[in-house]
């Protein structure tokens, strides 16, 4: 099924970096922070899924065509970004064909951002983040610079497939989830899970404009999340409120 | 032991329509393709979710950059009401990215359909963070 999602490149692809992604998940906290690390740090478009598997839908920039799915690149991450939901059909193809690319660019680590919902988040003043990983030395890595673990539960989308392939066959993984709104975009979230990517691999991110500029992200970005609704609800992402009933 | 009031003509023709109206709501949300704005009126939809608990029903609604002083909650029936909230400035089709038209929005803008029986005079509301809470007691 892989071979029918390809990665054109673009560009020439540095080897032996951090893969990172950001795609469309419970309040966008995934793609809010991987937009943000594009401006921040000047990230260039260095390659793109190309698959009939996905919608007929492209995004235009500057009047020119551009897929919906790109990987951006600079101080040494590769950053694979989606601008709408991955629709729950494709997410496994879509993410192996990732995963296996990264693999081919000897990608050191794989890293998802992404949120985990509570309720009354509006309540919450200090958000807490946790990391999820692929194998005992990758927890470790996060509990080590000060990350609390997610020790049970469940995990929907296109972070879990990464984290089982990686931990079948690598390169290893890691979940970075802060707590957040499930259905509205939450920038706040964006930002947290950005610290901790920055302990994690030590890029410095400044997420002061992001912060400052929540409100407006907000309003721009509730198609995209109303979008999102629609394709977590098939994916069942709800089930990431329950209860966890561990079978050992 | 509760007693049960009996149902006037008025209150099965309301039952009806709110029914009719409710069906009509989930035909254009599934069947048509419509934008989340409208700028006849500059206001745009927002997000919200509902959550009926077995005492109250809990209503939010995500309205960023608006004032808390210029939030409306209306209700329009027994069973719905309107929330609208006036930006903090105009914004502009441009400024959201879009090109081919022109328009701007001053205000959000929604109905909201509560699917169970409520004491709407007991309405209480809250702004948090941006979020809009209503709260309604269920009605028994």
């Amino acid at each position: 099924m892989s071979e029918q999602v390809k990665i054109i490149e673009k560009k020439k692809i540095p080897t032996g970096t951090t893969l990172i992604f950001g795609f469309p998940d419970v309040g966008l906290v995934g793609v809010i922070a991987a937009s943000h690390l594009i401006d921040e740090l000047n990230l260039t478009e260095v390659a793109y899924v190309d698959s009939e598997l996905l919608p007929p839908l492209i995004v235009l920039h500057d009047g020119l065509p551009h897929s919906s799915i790109r990987i951006f690149s600079d101080h040494n991450i590769l950053l694979a970004v989606s601008e709408v939901p991955i629709p729950t059909d494709v997410i496994y193809p879509v993410m192996n064909a990732l995963i296996d690319w990264g693999k081919s660019k000897s990608a050191k680590m794989m890293i998802s951002l992404s949120g985990i919902p509570i309720q009354d988040r509006q309540d919450v003043k200090e958000l807490k983040a946790f990391a999820a990983a692929s194998s005992p030395e990758m927890l470790k890595l996060a509990q080590d610079k000060g990350i609390e673990v997610l020790t049970e539960g469940y995990m929907v989308g296109p972070q879990a497939v990464v984290l089982q392939r990686a931990a079948n066959s690598g390169p290893p993984a890691l979940t970075l989830l802060s707590q957040c709104f499930f259905n509205y975009p939450d920038p706040e979230a964006a930002a947290e899970v950005l610290k901790e990517l920055e302990k994690i691999i030590g890029l410095k991110v400044d997420v002061a404009k992001l912060l400052e500029k929540g409100e407006e992200i907000r309003v721009k970005a509730r198609d995209v999340m109303k979008r999102t609704q629609q394709e977590m609800s098939k994916m069942k992402k709800g089930q990431e409120y329950d209860i966890p009933m561990y079978v050992s | 032991m509760s007693t049960k009031r009996k149902r006037t003509i008025s209150d099965i023709i309301d039952a009806y329509f709110d029914e009719f109206e409710r069906w009509a709501e989930e035909f254009e949300e599934t069947v048509m393709q419509r934008p989340s704005w409208n700028l006849k009126n500059c206001t745009m939809e927002p997000l919200r979710e509902m959550m009926v608990a077995p005492t109250e029903v809990v209503v939010t609604v995500d309205l960023p950059y608006t004032n808390k002083n210029s939030i409306k909650v209306k209700p329009v029936s027994h069973t719905s009401l309107e929330v609208s909230a006036k930006l903090k400035k105009r914004i502009r089709l441009d400024d959201l990215g879009v090109s081919h038209c022109k328009g701007e929005f001053e205000r959000f803008h929604c109905h909201v359909r509560i699917p169970v029986p409520v004491n709407m005079d007991d309405m209480s509301t809250h702004f948090k963070k941006g979020i809009l809470e209503i709260r309604l007691p269920r009605k028994y």
